[in-house]
């Protein structure tokens, strides 16, 4: 593919030394919860804000609702200089890379009161001496690991800047334990006790924190704590009342999804009146992921993406399921989009002037958006359905049929029957029974029919539809033959 | 003579074009919008913008998922050498997580030549996992995860699956996720932990259009000209397979072939049988070939063996028939014969045997399992007693019937009274 091989040779020089940049450096230096209005540098922030787009496009109302001020006006001129060519691959590779999930950007935003709390107490318990349990709950995609990680940095900055001892830190992903009683050892294993003669982890921590003042705090963050439930939820219990004992002085953080796992799981700890405190993060909102996807973007010194383009993937993203990790892949794909569109045109009209990336701006525009979010939420059901070959489409239809009379389930030797009148009614040969049985397998292997089991006979298989009618109506609905099957 | 072994040598070549699937789907790598293209476009980045990706490759069975990834694959390795690790996981053997990472770590061993442990526990291989990805990160190397059966893996608790994506998410890793998957909601199937982690690509096999099996047509069957074949024989062998591929019957009888399974290994199956077929006298193909090779897929075994059946046999099993449409779930051989009787008595025919014969004739039917025994319990009773099932279906039954080569009119009748709604009798010839 020529393009490709023209991208390869142009990143040879480029892609080392932006690797070893990126392998080198630990997370990007540390700002505090600061607030997202504090800008790098103004010529930056002001080519990639909603309101500053290319002077050619002035059918777009922009999103924010500040007004322009002189000095925006005037960079404008400029923003047609630093106009992004998706051409040049060193410049979509960068984007794709501000894009990216594993790209921890330097501040989180939308999160901040959620880590000042959290914060907050952690603080409380370094400067009391004292220990705390805390529960962070919320749906995957909002945050929640990331802001552990910058809370447990920051308090142990704090508490080297206010002359506390630092807590040791501790972070565990529960399922990487075969046994969930393994949490125990590790927490042995990995803090600053070290294990006296036999004792089993649970009972020489319990022992410890019930016998001894400690000489400093331990931050112990477990991520995915449903992994430690059990039936009899003895870990879960000890974990929790390990920071109950009079001498402990552990801040346990548990992450996990369940908003009510500390009353459906943890129901002691609430007599002993030490129940964990709860922080929720909800689901992003769309003016959220808005936020948050300029933050990322602002380190690109181009304007890549059309606001409106940026705010449709937010409000679906918002209205699916509020996942950030979403919104940044569909946004990673709506570039893939634009650059294969960019590729074809390149291939079919020859042409690279500069002067008409100027007169039409080549950024990710609505259309590009709804591709990659097209791709992103539809399933492929529909398209399978309608590229099946005729005969596993009339086994559809005439299972479609034969449920449509109440009945859910039959067994394989009635649905050939009903397909086999199906068949006649079209005027087409029926295939024999042996094809039939292969085709249903081929269906059932697909997900779109169930096959149950049968120890003898092939035909007493019990058979379901596992795809909706209504799917099948809308997939076949092209078909005049199919319409009248399914009236 | 010559002809013939020329003709040998072609279809030698041809059938182990036909068993090679990388010469099969690099015919289908041309187009940009090809899923070959795709996936590499995807892969290729992933490897020369150290940026983690993860997919799905949807399609049925026999679609070529399997065959144009290790395409890809090998091309990838080719362009960028030392750069790609590779490690396959099947979830029909890999099912396990302990299995799954044990194998895993296995794998990295052989490739970077270090020595492997049998002995490493579920907690050691996962860190040395951890470690790889880390390393292999630092030194620009991609490790690409292949995951085939992939809706195997997502049984569990999908603890690998986890461990895989969620490892992708960190900046120090460079890998790269590829499932692949007969079934089409295969990532509903996931937790929505791990969903939330897998980034939604999918690319889906899709039965080929016409364009693309006509494409496929001449990729594979003509002849090369650079071959050891001379170069007559070869354009001879060319023009006659054109005329065939262009002509319309041949058109019929593909579409016949396709619209009861589309997928690309079928249709080489077809294709096989139809080059095994070539009459090497004469030398060069012709329509009869892939009309051969349609018949012999569309073989009804059970309809072949009526065909071989005695008078008496197909009267057996017109009783049995006309006891199944009186809702009798059990019969054995005394109920056959009670059938057998009431209807001599009734239409006063010709043909009467005696039980013995009648016994004799059950039991060839059993031989040739077109009945059978419907329990294996009453081992120690005679065959008259023990209650069977009937293996052919009424349509296939009618089927041999009617092309049953001197089938009297009487069976023809008996068999129609069955059925109040079929009018056999139109359809006496």
């Amino acid at each position: 593919m020529p393009s490709l091989a023209v991208s390869r040779s142009a990143e040879e020089p480029l892609t080392p030394q932006k690797r070893r940049l990126r392998s080198n450096s630990t997370a990007a230096p540390e700002t505090p919860f600061s607030s997202p209005t504090k800008r790098k540098s103004p010529r930056r922030c002001l080519d990639s804000t909603p309101s500053s787009h290319s002077t050619r496009n002035d059918s777009i109302e922009p999103i924010s609702n500040s007004s322009k001020s002189p000095a925006e006006e005037l960079s404008e001129d400029f923003s047609e200089i630093l106009n992004w060519n998706p051409r040049d691959a060193s410049q979509v590779s960068a984007v794709k890379e501000a894009l990216h999930v594993s790209t921890a950007p330097p501040t989180i935003v939308c999160r901040e009161e959620e880590q000042r709390r959290v914060f907050d107490f952690c603080r409380a318990c370094v400067e009391k001496e004292q220990s705390g349990s805390l529960y962070v709950c919320g749906c995957p995609g909002t945050g929640k690991s990331l802001s552990m990680e910058k809370v447990s940095n920051k308090l142990i900055e704090w508490a080297r800047d206010g002359g506390f001892d630092p807590p040791e830190v501790l972070s565990i992903n529960c399922t990487a334990l075969t046994s969930s009683s393994q949490i125990f050892g590790k927490i042995v294993e990995n803090g600053y006790v070290k294990v006296k003669g036999t004792a089993a982890p649970l009972q020489h921590l319990q022992n410890l924190y019930s016998q001894k003042q400690q000489s400093s705090s331990s931050l112990i963050i477990a991520d995915e704590l449903d992994y430690l439930i059990t039936k009899d939820r003895a870990v879960l219990h000890d974990l929790f009342m390990l920071t109950t004992l009079p001498f402990s002085r552990c801040i346990l953080i548990g992450i996990a999804n369940a908003i009510d796992l500390a009353d459906r799981f943890l129901p002691k700890l609430q007599s002993l009146n030490c129940k964990p405190l709860v922080v929720t993060y909800r689901a992003y909102s769309k003016d959220q992921i808005i936020r948050i996807l300029q933050e990322r973007l602002m380190v690109l010194p181009h304007v890549v993406f059309h606001p409106q383009a940026l705010e449709l993937c937010a409000r679906k993203v918002a209205a699916a399921s509020g996942d950030m990790r979403k919104a940044l892949s569909v946004c990673r794909s709506a570039v893939e989009v634009l650059e294969a569109e960019v590729r074809e045109s390149t291939i079919r009209l020859r042409s690279n002037s500069s002067l008409n990336d100027l007169l039409n701006p080549l950024q990710v525009k609505i259309d590009h958006m709804a591709a990659a979010l097209s791709k992103a939420f539809r399933t492929p059901v529909i398209d399978t359905i309608q590229s099946l070959p005729q005969h596993q489409q009339i086994i559809l239809c005439s299972a479609v049929k034969f449920f449509r009379g109440g009945k859910k389930d039959t067994i394989v030797g009635e649905l050939n029957k009903s397909y086999v009148e199906t068949c006649k009614s079209r005027m087409i040969p029926p295939v024999g029974i042996s094809e039939f049985l292969s085709m249903c397998r081929v269906l059932n292997d697909q997900g779109l029919v169930k096959l149950g089991q049968s120890r003898g006979d092939d035909k007493l298989k019990r058979v379901t539809l596992t795809v909706d009618e209504a799917d099948i109506n809308f997939a076949l609905q092209g078909v005049r033959f199919f319409r009248t099957c399914l009236q | 003579m010559a002809v013939q072994n020329h003709a040998r040598d072609a279809q030698n070549l041809l059938r182990s074009r036909l068993c090679n699937p990388s010469f099969v789907f690099k015919a289908l790598s041309g187009s940009p919008d090809s899923n070959y293209s795709k996936l590499k476009f995807i892969l290729s980045s992933s490897v020369t913008e150290a940026c983690n990706n993860s997919l799905l490759l949807l399609g049925p069975r026999g679609s070529g998922k399997t065959a144009v990834l290790e395409l890809v694959l090998n091309d990838l390795l080719e362009e960028y050498p030392d750069m790609i690790s590779v490690i396959r996981l099947n979830g029909l053997l890999h099912n396990d997580d302990n299995c799954a990472f044990k194998e895993i770590s296995r794998q990295l061993c052989v490739e970077h030549h270090l020595l492997f442990s049998k002995m490493a526990s579920f907690d050691d291989n996962s860190q040395f996992l951890i470690a790889m990805l880390r390393e292999c990160g630092l030194a620009h190397k991609t490790i690409v995860f292949v995951l085939e059966e992939f809706d195997l893996f997502a049984q569990g608790k999908q603890r690998l699956l986890y461990s895989l994506l969620d490892a992708m998410q960190s900046i120090t890793s460079q890998a790269a996720v590829i499932g692949i998957s007969c079934r089409l909601d295969a990532d509903q199937l996931l937790e929505k932990r791990v969903r939330s982690r897998f980034s939604h690509r999918k690319l889906l096999f899709l039965p080929p259009s016409t364009e693309i099996i006509e494409r496929l047509l001449q990729h594979i069957l003509l002849l090369p000209m650079d071959s050891t074949l001379p170069n007559d024989y070869a354009t001879q062998f060319n023009t006659k397979l054109e005329s065939v591929l262009a002509d319309e019957r041949f058109k019929e009888i593909l579409k016949n072939y396709l619209s009861s399974s589309s997928t690309i290994n079928h249709l080489l199956r077809f294709l096989f049988v139809a080059v095994s077929s070539i009459d090497v006298k004469s030398g060069y193909p012709s329509l009869d070939n892939f009309k051969t090779a349609l018949s012999s897929f569309r073989r009804q075994p059970k309809q072949e063996c009526i065909k071989d059946c005695s008078i008496l046999e197909l009267y057996i099993l017109a009783c049995i028939r006309r006891l199944e449409s009186k809702e009798q779930k059990s019969y054995n051989f005394n109920s056959v014969m009670k059938e057998y009787k009431s209807i001599h008595d009734q239409f006063q025919t010709s043909d009467d045997y005696a039980r013995n014969v009648c016994l004799r004739a059950f039991e060839r039917l059993l031989q040739r399992d077109l009945i059978c025994f419907s329990d294996n319990r009453g081992q120690g009773q005679s065959v008259e007693f023990r209650p069977v099932k009937c293996l052919i279906s009424h349509f296939e039954l009618q089927e041999g019937i009617k092309a049953y080569r001197s089938c009297p009119v009487s069976c023809f009748l008996h068999y129609g009274f069955c059925y109040s709604g079929i009018s056999l009798l139109a359809g006496v010839s």
